[in-house]
């Protein structure tokens, strides 16, 4: 077969992989353990398959693995620091926006992309950033109320010291 | 889904790219360009033997050209739908348009060749495209050549391509009478907010100094086997003031001459109607942008 | 403020943590050498008898380890319905046959090594068709002359196949013929709803295995873990005892997976190749190979006196249940037993047929049966308060059960067999109403809909809705305490979490009853080798059985600790009380549940352990209001929800924040079946739209604003005084729509979903009519 070899940095580390011509990033990823991208349609509807393409969501179930070469990709599994949760995560878990969790990682992964560009989203933007996952479970609206929560929590922690000693406004 | 696929090129140049297209096509079997991969892994076509990614080919750009402008075929919707020179341009009706492509993440796959070389119907940069006079610059083996858009659909999901690599679309500075001004609209129906369309519109009015039409532009989509132009009702609005009389007339001359299609998106009947809408509201937004008192 | 120290309280999940970190948890992350993958060649007709079937290029394709057709397999009359033995509904499926009945069924199935060899594999099997006349029309199906589907000899429980009925009901109270004499006016209405897909995000999917002791495993996204393991044993002639079904998470379900789907086709290729086979829907598959709600046609004929009091109501119902019989009865019949009852009506009539036709295979589906009747109860409801010039909460609240009464009709109407007449203990609707019609903005909104003159108009519109909390002497729970050295205790259910937070609430029941923080909690669930037996997620059951079966064991273990812990503190055991991790003395004395873990371990060599089992006898009804604020663009027809409010009686939320999650996901649901949800067939009987593209469901940007209440009233029969919120919140959304429409319009539509052109269509002839 005509394999060849892909090096691609995913949640820090540098991964070489032997893919086929034909093979979608999905199915590489999953192949290769990175479970948290889920399967869900394969035609780029639900968003399930997200992934953070050098810090862009893409859905994995439409892209050739090849063309994942030399890029820098960020999955659920690269959201955690060890045992410290994401702000996000968390916030997802405080507001009960996790139901199934099937469409967690690809809805924390896609508002994560938002807060690092918008540190303060309305809920518009929340919405739009989350228009691409489908989820069946919650009707949105915990997990809306849990990005708004987790970008104030982050900006928060994003203050300088003395900011936030006088209580500095935004 | 794509097992059969014996190889899959990465080249870096166009000529490159032509290059090997040619060889694989030599070889024998299926084959296409992909770029996003937003259509192409979609339709899934499993008999494809080879595919050439154009991703890598410096055509990722939006620049002013002239007064107008030139885009790389591999740019993403996402660059022109947060392009802030694009937003400005035509009241932002192709950087609006793109932004209602899919899906965030689509939008960050999707490239403004890949959706014209795809010639869905529903393609949404082509109704803003056509109404801005666009064409097309296809590179082949026996060079360039540039195809104005409106000729460049053929029909459902054909072209104009003949087995050639679209590598950018060229708008011209759109004919701003003197001491005239000009506005654009994009609009679009779909069943829920992110949607394929069921109508796409896009509209784009100038007036001279008395506040005529020097010429309109009346562009849709998903309502015939290609995006097109609706050139009598544009006709009708020319040397007239674009009021609501006007505009009405235009709008209804336009769905008089649809034959779309039915089907699960919406019938044809419907659509007819919506096209008449659609026309109606985004030659009023064009007007109000105008500045006219209604 | 939940009085409560657990129970009440907005925890966060148990299992939250590795959904949110996105570890190994679904069914598919999984590995095992030599798995195979597993697909099923479905058929391309509606109707026909396979002639010939040859298989032999197929098994000569390198890496295809197994073909099975009709003649490899046992052939088991069987149902797929997730239900407790006997199952109420036909015998009607097989393994694999020589009759294919739908778009889709099955015609063979294959395990190869990879998923493009199986592919290719389905493509080299030679079949040859007789193709057979599709029946499509549920309004024809039992016309003389038409094709039979179901013309096997061995299948049973099929009222009469020769004309295509499934089954019949006809009940009556009282007599409605002389109710409607006493009528002041009659109103004879008739609705219909669609086909709608669970489209749950984590498609149907298998993994099935022979262990090293020759036990067949089956590890599958399921709700009814034990009835797969019955049938699954029924269908391969196996025993039970020589079966194990484990569920992992599940990525969603709502009905879809109430129902043994795959695993019996999965392990059968498991036995034939002796290798771990998975087998997975893809998308394309699941909108056609799976089940779907039952599409109705509902005649609603309704006779009020002219004070609004409601003294008769005839409701006849026709359903097509598609290729096979799986809650053909069950679901049609909580269409009358569950929605007629709403309303104090002393003569209620309800007469339903449920046919089959040559299409995807209706089963359950969050409501079962209700969404449907709520729509046109309540739609009527709403009009004929209307044509009584009478508010139509004032009209509902005139009529509604109340809180003492009785509800009859579920004693005729029991799932399939005899029932029980329910009691309202607890019915907390006119709070619901109350509360849900302030936070709608009532009074300032409605009615100003039909006066505007604008292109946008605006309405209000409300519906009442209720359900049941588990099945009544039928559905049952068994729940297992043990305790460890640390003083935590392993919880052993069959309870089946799809992501509803069962494993939660059932963990949070546990520690308030025990005394013990929710961390001490270890809920290991739905494996049915090692938690007891659980009829699964259906019914809406598993807070009030599953969490009554909880709180049994979990009393029954907190006796046995006192008991140890009485020789630790020198007292009797009735004097003690277990909270905040320890066992406390009336004189303030204490010992931590650690001690009385290693006393009992290693002192008394005792394993403290302790179970029970749980049902109910009756089916306590949880209760909702459901608001929507509406805008309608007379336009485009389209119709937008800006505002949506749900006021629930769910007894009392053990989780208030999972409870608000249910709600607004069953909205979310109901926002698709009132406006955008439909399986559309051709006239060949094929899904035209098996794709989330043209099957629409509500984004994050197409959902309104959501107001969820919970109005708390304290059931007797659930534990801390639950009832029930997985169902209810869907079946008024689309009536308090299309109410909402009327006020907005004047328009009445009594077909779903409510689609722009209709929208428009009626709007025009409004127009020429006026």
């Amino acid at each position: 077969m005509n394999e060849r070899e892909i090096h691609v940095t995913v949640n820090g580390d540098t991964r070489s992989w032997s893919v086929a011509p034909g093979e979608l990033l999905l199915d590489v990823l999953r192949r290769e353990a990175y479970w948290g991208v889920k399967r869900g349609c394969e035609t780029g509807e639900c968003g399930a398959c997200a992934v953070l393409l050098d810090g862009q969501p893409v859905n994995s179930c439409l892209m050739f693995a090849a063309q994942a070469d030399g890029r820098r990709l960020l999955t659920i599994e690269g959201v955690a620091h060890g045992d410290r949760l994401d702000p996000l995560q968390e916030a997802f878990l405080d507001h009960g926006a996790v139901q199934c969790g099937y469409c967690t990682p690809a809805m924390v992964l896609c508002t994560r992309a938002l807060l690092e560009r918008r540190a303060d989203p309305t809920e518009d933007e929340v919405r739009e950033a989350l228009s691409g996952v489908l989820c069946r479970c919650t009707g949105y609206r915990k997990p809306v109320e849990a990005v708004l929560a987790a970008a104030k929590t982050r900006s928060a922690a994003a203050k300088p010291k003395s900011a936030r000693r006088k209580g500095a406004a935004r | 889904m794509f097992d059969q696929l014996r190889a899959f090129h990465r080249p870096t140049t166009i000529a490159q790219a032509l290059r090997v297209f040619r060889t694989e096509r030599r070889r024998g079997g299926r084959g296409a360009f992909v770029a996003g991969g937003t259509d192409v892994v979609v339709v899934g076509d499993r008999r494809l033997r080879y595919l050439v990614d154009v991703t890598n080919l410096p055509l990722r750009y939006i620049r002013r050209r002239g007064g107008g402008w030139a885009i790389g075929a591999t740019s993403r919707m996402a660059d022109l739908e947060h392009s802030a020179q694009l937003r400005r341009f035509a009241d932002g009706a192709l950087a609006e348009a793109a932004g209602t492509c899919g899906s965030p993440q689509i939008r960050n796959m999707a490239t403004i060749g890949g959706n014209l070389a795809n010639a869905s119907p529903a393609c949404d940069t082509a109704p803003p495209l056509l109404a801005l006079d666009a064409s097309v610059v296809v590179a082949g083996p026996a060079g360039r050549r540039t195809v104005p858009l409106d000729r460049f659909f053929r029909g459902v999901n054909r072209t104009a391509l003949d087995g050639g690599l679209l590598i950018e679309i060229l708008i011209p500075a759109p004919p701003i009478p003197r001491r005239g001004r000009a506005a654009w609209s994009f609009q679009k129906l779909g069943r829920l907010k992110s949607d394929i369309a069921v109508v796409n519109a896009a509209t784009g009015v100038a007036v001279d100094q008395s506040g005529r039409c020097a010429w309109a532009r009346i562009a849709l989509g998903a309502v015939a086997p290609t995006p097109l132009r609706a050139r009598r009702a544009e006709a009708l609005l020319v040397g007239r003031v674009p009021d609501r009389a006007a505009i009405a007339e235009a709008a209804a001359r336009v769905a008089a001459e649809l034959k779309p299609v039915s089907d699960v998106r919406g019938t044809a009947d419907y659509r007819r109607e919506m096209s008449r809408v659609l026309v109606a509201r985004a030659l009023e937004e064009c007007a109000g942008r105008l500045g006219r008192s209604s | 403020m939940s009085q409560h120290r657990v129970v009440g309280r907005r925890v966060r999940k148990v299992d939250g943590t590795k959904l949110v970190t996105g570890r190994t948890a679904f069914t598919d992350d999984f590995e095992m050498p030599g798995m195979l993958i597993g697909k099923i060649l479905g058929s391309p007709h509606a109707h026909a008898r396979i002639t010939r079937i040859d298989t032999r290029r197929a098994k000569a394709l390198p890496g295809v380890h197994a073909v099975l057709t009709y003649q490899d397999v046992p052939r088991v009359p069987h149902t797929t319905a997730g239900q407790g033995w006997p199952e109420p509904s036909p015998y009607d499926t097989y393994l694999l046959d020589s009759k294919v009945r739908f778009v889709g069924d099955r015609v063979a199935a294959v395990a190869a090594e990879s998923r493009a060899i199986a592919e290719e594999a389905l493509r080299r099997i030679d079949v040859e068709y007789e193709v057979l006349p599709a029946v499509l029309d549920m309004e024809h199906a039992m016309d003389p002359g038409v094709a039979v589907i179901h013309d096997e000899p061995d299948s049973s429980h099929i009222l009469d196949p020769s004309r295509n009925l499934v089954g019949e009901i006809h009940k009556e109270l009282g007599s409605v013929e002389e109710g409607f004499r006493q009528a002041d006016l009659i109103l004879e209405r008739e609705y219909r709803t669609p086909r709608q897909q669970h489209a749950m995000l984590e498609p149907h999917i298998a993994i099935a295995w022979l262990d090293a002791d020759d036990r067949l495993v089956i590890r599958t996204s399921t709700q009814i873990p034990f009835h797969v393991r019955r049938q699954v044993a029924m269908i391969l002639q196996i025993p039970v005892g020589r079966i194990r079904v484990v569920k992992p998470r599940i990525g969603g379900g709502f009905g879809g997976k109430q129902e043994q789907v795959i695993d019996d086709i999965c392990a059968a290729l498991a036995l034939a190749t002796r290798r771990p086979v998975k087998l997975e829907y893809t998308r394309h598959e699941e909108f056609f190979m799976a089940r779907t709600r039952h599409p109705q046609i509902l005649k609603l004929r309704m006779g009020v006196r002219k004070d609004g009091t409601i003294v008769a109501h005839h409701m006849q119902v026709l359903a097509a249940t598609g290729a096979y019989g799986s809650h053909a009865t069950t679901v049609q019949g909580n269409t009358g037993s569950k929605v007629l009852p709403l309303y104090r009506v002393p003569n209620l009539k309800f007469d339903c047929r449920i046919v089959y036709l040559n299409t995807p295979q209706a089963g359950a589906f969050r409501g079962y049966g209700c969404p449907q009747g709520f729509f046109a109860q309540e739609s009527l409801v709403d009009e004929i308060a209307h044509e009584l010039k009478m508010d139509p909460i004032e009209f509902r609240l005139r009529n509604a059960i109340r809180k003492g009464d009785v509800d009859e009709l579920s004693a005729q109407l029991g799932e399939g067999r005899r029932g029980l007449p329910r009691v309202m203990r607890s019915c907390g609707l006119p709070q619901c109403l109350e509360q849900g019609a302030a936070a709608i903005g009532w009074k300032e909104k409605r009615g100003k809909g039909r006066r505007s003159a604008g292109r946008i108009r605006r309405g209000v519109g409300v519906a009442c809705s209720m359900q049941g909390s588990g099945i009544a002497g039928v559905d049952f729970a068994g729940a297992f305490f043990k305790l460890n050295e640390d003083g935590s205790f392993n919880l052993q259910v069959g309870a089946t979490d799809l992501g509803t937070g069962s494993d939660t609430v059932l963990a949070q029941i546990a520690a308030e009853t025990l005394g013990v923080s929710l961390d001490k909690i270890i809920i290991y669930s739905s494996d049915t080798d090692f938690t007891p037996f659980d009829v699964g997620a259906y019914a809406s059951s598993t807070t009030i059985i599953s969490g009554g079966a909880v709180k049994k064991a979990a009393e029954k273990t907190r006796d046995q600790v006192c008991c140890f812990a009485a020789k630790l503190l020198e007292t009797s055991p009735e004097e003690l009380t277990c909270r905040d991790d320890r066992v406390f003395a009336p004189d303030g004395k204490s010992v931590s549940m650690s001690e009385v873990a290693l006393f009992a371990l290693y002192k008394e060599k005792t394993q403290l352990m302790e179970g029970a089992s749980h049902f109910n006898t009756d089916s306590p009804p949880p209760f909702c209001a459901t608001f929507a604020e509406v805008e309608v663009d007379t336009e485009t027809g389209q119709v937008s929800v800006p505002h949506l409010v749900t006021a629930v009686d769910l007894g009392v939320a053990i989780n208030p924040m999972q409870a608000e999650g249910q709600a607004e996901g069953a909205v979310a649901q109901g926002l698709g079946y009132a406006l955008a949800e439909e399986l559309v067939l051709d006239d060949a009987g094929r899904v035209v739209n098996a794709n989330f593209c043209d099957y629409k469901i509500f984004t994050a940007k197409d959902m309104p604003r959501l107001t969820t209440i919970l109005v708390e009233t304290e059931e007797p029969l659930g534990p801390y005084g639950a009832k029930s919120i997985a169902e209810v919140p869907i079946n008024g959304v689309a009536p308090a729509v299309a109410n909402a429409v009327f006020d907005a319009t004047g328009i009445r539509f009594r077909t779903l979903p409510i689609r722009p052109d209709a929208v428009l269509k009626a709007l025009r002839e409004q127009r020429a009519a006026t």
